[in-house]
């Protein structure tokens, strides 16, 4: 057994994650092919369809999982000489159903507390600490059986979050949950990287819950990297305004945007709208004159290409 | 407010503080698995069973001690003869298989089936790991059965003779063997229980297969012991459910147990030997560090 003393390398202060050429084969299925990313900020999104690889690149990460070819190294740590100490460093938050139905939020966290590393005193501490900042204050003397869907991603993350880990790793954190549950999950997934200083990977298959909650995204396809990078450097947003498509007289919606001031043209089916001081001041402007024009909007969108185009781009 | 009130800062901060070693790992997963297999944080009817049987596996060192306690001087019950200690584990035999059934499952059942393994298996704690505390979680807990009940008759012995000091001088190589029959028995019935549990989700199918693996082979022993006479005492080494027991009490030079103690205990090491490599080749895959 391995003692808790510092074993492996000091953590790097800004590279979080680095693969090198990592490919992992099972079977007749290429789950990761020659993945070479540097991960720095604060909170990224692995991004991709099922089977895209993203499972198999966190279950590297995580060192559950050894690469045929490639290196992977999180916090500075070689994840194939240490995987147990990145294993404490980091918090990781499955997809799947893995809490014990038979336990109390609270006996769980502390439990997963002791695990890595925490003396029971501690453990007890933080295990109110998480539980007070995922919501889950009133429930933790509850059987896990008994919660909703939500309260059970809520505990997932808790136990991901209880020992104070550098790097969370959170697996489809909104699998299941409804649109106000989803809600909040992705209000806390963005707190932890805003507010609470933990860096995020997250997977998802949804743009949105990336886009919401992350400054990076990762994007694979069938076991290769596609593209990554800031997120506000792939897609503009109002930098080229927007594209408005509706319902009457859009040469006369466009006649009155021109009228104020902007640069208003026909464009697939709509009118192209941009100018004007800022993204508050175009949005209101384009409201007025619909208004007056009698026009029904159907569509509003930046002009621009978004991060979905980017994305759908990088896919074709 | 009282002078004894406090406000706690509840926020989110980074831990700083110590961490210990991953064999606190493996104590906690023992003391939790321990504190579950006997129903404990769990309603009344989880704790029922454990506690019950507990009770009987004390009860006739409690009766002995009782009768000697009541009639101190009117009974002519020698108590260091009433119930040998080499008898006593064999008396209770059925309360601890009942019991290692009950318990033992608890131990790994719910982790396959709910899939707590993942999250276990995502800190640092290896497979082996998780199976040293199991193992421990299962052990544990069989002492109160299989070792307790006779450390009470002993202490309840000395207690009541007129010279305890003297008792304990004469009969403390006892006090080994005890404490051997206990391990043996609680080692035997937890390794086996534990090897049976791991091939299921289901937690009666492994207290079903795990009575069906121990009292079958014993059946079979006694029916052809039956059919073969006096002179057939190997057949009761194929008796499962209650191997450990004849072990444990060939250890005690005044019990009189057929086959020798190495009989026992080559046919002891064949069954703990076949739970230990199921148990390795289920949880024994993957990365161990």
């Amino acid at each position: 057994m391995i003692d808790a003393s510092p074993t492996a390398p000091a953590p790097s202060r800004t590279r979080l994650i680095a693969t090198d050429g990592v490919a992992k084969r099972y079977g007749a299925v290429q789950a990761l092919d020659g993945v070479t990313v540097t991960i720095d900020e604060r909170a990224t999104g692995l991004l991709g369809a099922n089977g895209a690889g993203k499972s198999t690149l966190m279950k590297a990460l995580l060192g559950l999982v050894t690469p045929d070819v490639g290196t992977v190294e999180v916090l500075g740590i070689d994840a194939a000489l240490h995987p147990g100490e990145i294993r404490r460093r980091l918090g990781y938050m499955p997809e799947l159903d893995c809490l014990p139905l038979d336990m109390t939020a609270r006996d769980l966290v502390v439990h997963m507390a002791e695990l890595r590393g925490l003396p029971r005193r501690a453990a007890v501490l933080r295990a109110s600490e998480v539980l007070f900042q995922v919501g889950l204050e009133e429930e933790r003397s509850r059987l896990i059986r008994t919660f909703s869907t939500g309260m059970k991603q809520r505990t997932k993350l808790a136990q991901a979050i209880v020992h104070g880990p550098e790097l969370v790793v959170l697996d489809e954190p909104t699998n299941g949950l409804d649109p106000s549950g989803r809600d909040e999950m992705l209000s806390l997934v963005r707190r932890l990287s805003s507010d609470l200083g933990i860096a995020v990977l997250l997977s998802s298959h949804v743009l949105e819950d990336v886009t919401r909650t992350c400054d990076a995204v990762v994007v694979l396809r069938d076991g290769r990297l596609v593209t990554s990078g800031r997120i506000d450097e792939m897609g503009g947003l109002m930098g080229e305004g927007v594209l408005v498509r509706g319902s009457g007289d859009l040469d006369a919606f466009a006649a009155i945007l021109t009228a104020r001031g902007l640069v208003a043209d026909r464009r697939d089916g709509g009118v192209a709208v941009r100018g004007g001081a800022g993204e508050d001041e175009l949005l209101d402007a384009v409201r007025d004159a619909a208004a007056e024009a009698g026009i029904g909007l159907r569509e509003l969108r930046p002009a621009g290409r978004t991060l979905e185009d980017a994305l759908v781009d990088a896919l074709e | 407010m009282s002078v004894d009130a406090e406000i706690r800062d509840v926020r989110y901060s980074r831990y700083e503080g110590e961490r210990r070693s991953r064999l606190a790992g493996v104590v906690s997963l023992a003391r939790w698995g321990a504190l579950r297999s006997l129903g404990a944080r769990r309603g009344w009817k989880a704790k029922a069973v454990p506690i019950t049987l507990t009770l009987l596996a004390i009860a006739p060192a409690i009766i002995v001690l009782g009768v000697r306690a009541l009639f101190a001087e009117q009974s002519a019950i020698d108590l260091s003869d009433a119930l040998p200690y080499s008898d006593y584990q064999a008396i209770i035999g059925v309360v601890i298989l009942l019991f290692a059934a009950v318990t033992t499952p608890e131990l790994l059942c719910p982790d396959r089936r709910d899939g707590t393994l993942a999250l276990y298996f995502s800190t640092a704690v290896s497979r082996r790991e998780y199976l040293a505390g199991r193992v421990l979680g299962a052990v544990v807990p069989l002492l109160l059965v299989t070792l307790v009940p006779l450390l009470v008759l002993f202490a309840g012995i000395m207690v009541f003779e007129e010279h305890p000091l003297g008792y304990l001088q004469d009969r403390w190589a006892e006090l080994p063997r005890i404490l051997a029959g206990g391990l043996i028995l609680a080692a035997f019935y937890g390794l086996v229980g534990l090897a049976v549990a791991s091939l299921t989700g289901r937690r009666a199918f492994a207290v079903g297969g795990y009575l069906l693996l121990l009292v079958a082979p014993s059946v079979v022993g006694g029916m052809l012991g039956e059919a073969l006479g006096d002179d057939a005492d190997w057949t009761q080494l194929l008796q499962l459910s209650v191997l450990p027991i004849n072990f444990a009490a060939s250890l005690f030079p005044d019990a009189e147990v057929p086959n020798s103690s190495w009989a026992w205990a080559a046919v002891y090491a064949l069954v703990v030997g076949a739970a230990v490599i199921t148990l390795l080749r289920r949880y024994g895959r993957g990365s161990d560090t």
